[in-house]
């Protein structure tokens, strides 16, 4: 899966931070992994991700991506909603 | 749809007059309401108010009805509006509240605005206590404290925006303890309850009997697991649960022997036929913890896979987000239109290790 629009990825930061309450994960690389030690998403993080996905951007992650792989990283998650909007 | 959650304006409504047209003495609790409130508190559902009072009515209200408000709403906007934010902080469904105001214009709004909830003036609801929508059929421990748990979760909520480190760091600044063990016969009426409850960490959707509770734990083939949580905010008790069926193995056929509580099916598979957590838990690590729980005291007893399967629901998508995290996938093949679906877990390689402040007492007993 490509990578969105860099404005789009530093979106995702940006929302990612505040999900999150922590403001060291606006410097987040976009290839790092968002499950697992570093930014350990959660299943209560993650949800109001997906949730402020789902009303920015209109892209139902949960509904069609039934690993979550789009939430691999920042760069998948942006790609997975660019995909959406173009078509 | 059984109610959760009430919702009450206060001037004239939970309060027997109105607010600021006496501020040097604010008026007190209205009778009728508030012997309501406590009956209604008693059986489990909770209280919030949605006021355009400034807050300081709203700490007046707690005070002299006695009541703990899981969430308060003051100022001017729409009440639908206070309606919804409410609904979204404690993580109910919009038909699991009731709104209650004197104001016949508020209640069309709210109507209108929600339709999904239960709009009630003041005289209805003094009816309201012999509603089945208000009459849960079993009012456990849990469900009696319920008002004070969320009062205490806004207090961690509190903590947690002004404390510098991570979410784990966190969890060991509150205290936090998880208890994984044995279900007993104890635990049943609050196992049902969950199963009737529960809908973000829910794996199957469906209500299970407190007859079929106790027929899971009496039996060889399942183990079934009861988690606690508690930390020095408040008690939460009973949270979650889990049935595991140790797959393939047929139960003590003619003259062959039991087979064992814990050992794997004949295909090396545990299944996870049930797992339910209260969304009270949620970002405190527990159902993670009971993930990584399952995967290793299943690995332990000699399964090479664990299995969940797993309805999918926009409603549970909370718990697709931990199975995630945890390292399980779908069945290869498997689409998100599909109404559930097997997700699996190899347990060999390196397992999440357990939190410091999980206890398990079914390792240690």
């Amino acid at each position: 899966m490509t990578g969105g629009p860099p404005e789009l990825t530093d979106a995702l930061r940006e929302i990612l931070a505040q999900v999150t309450g922590r403001p060291e994960l606006r410097g987040l690389g976009g290839e790092v992994p968002l499950f697992g030690p570093g930014v350990g998403l959660d299943s209560l993080t993650g949800t109001l991700l997906l949730r402020e996905v789902h009303r920015r951007f209109g892209v139902d992650v949960a509904a069609e991506d039934l690993n979550l792989d789009a939430l691999a990283s920042l760069a998948t998650l942006a790609g997975f909603i660019s995909a959406r909007q173009l078509t | 749809m059984m109610v959760k959650c009430v919702i009450w304006d206060l001037d004239n409504t939970l309060l027997s007059g109105v607010y600021l047209e006496s501020p040097q003495q604010p008026p007190g609790a209205d009778p009728a309401m508030l012997t309501v409130a406590a009956q209604l508190r008693d059986r489990g559902i909770i209280h919030a108010v949605a006021t355009r009072n400034p807050s300081e009515a709203a700490h007046h209200a707690a005070q002299v009805t006695g009541l703990e408000f899981a969430a308060t709403e003051c100022g001017w906007g729409r009440k639908s509006d206070a309606v919804r934010r409410i609904v979204e902080d404690l993580g109910l469904a919009a038909d699991a509240v009731a709104f209650v105001d004197d104001d016949l214009y508020e209640r069309a709004e709210v109507s209108f605005a929600v339709p999904e909830a239960l709009v009630l003036s003041p005289e209805d609801m003094a009816d309201a206590v012999g509603w089945p929508e208000f009459s849960p059929a079993v009012v456990t421990a849990e469900a009696r404290r319920r008002g004070e748990m969320y009062a205490e979760r806004r207090r961690r909520q509190e903590e947690a925006r002004v404390f510098g480190g991570s979410r784990d760091a966190f969890l060991v600044y509150c205290g936090t303890q998880v208890v994984i063990g044995p279900a007993t016969a104890a635990d049943v009426p609050r196992l049902h309850e969950l199963s009737v409850r529960t809908h973000q960490f829910n794996t199957t959707g469906e209500a299970v009997s407190e007859a079929e509770v106790m027929a899971w734990i009496a039996s060889a083939e399942h183990q079934v697991t009861a988690v606690r949580l508690a930390d020095r905010f408040g008690d939460d008790g009973l949270v979650g649960g889990c049935a595991v069926a140790f797959g393939g193995l047929s139960p003590g056929g003619s003259g062959g022997v039991v087979p064992p509580r814990q050992a794997p099916g004949e295909d090396g598979t545990a299944t996870v036929t049930l797992l339910m957590m209260s969304c009270r838990a949620m970002g405190r690590g527990v159902i993670e913890a009971l993930l990584a729980w399952l995967a290793r005291s299943a690995r332990q007893a000699g399964a090479t896979t664990l299995v969940v399967p797993c309805l999918i629901s926009p409603r549970n998508v909370p718990l697709r987000l931990a199975l995630a995290a945890s390292g399980f996938r779908a069945a290869e093949g498997s689409s998100p239109g599909e109404a559930s679906v097997l997700f699996f877990r190899p347990l060999s390689g390196p397992l999440p290790d357990l939190p410091s402040w999980v206890a398990d007492t079914v390792a240690a007993g």
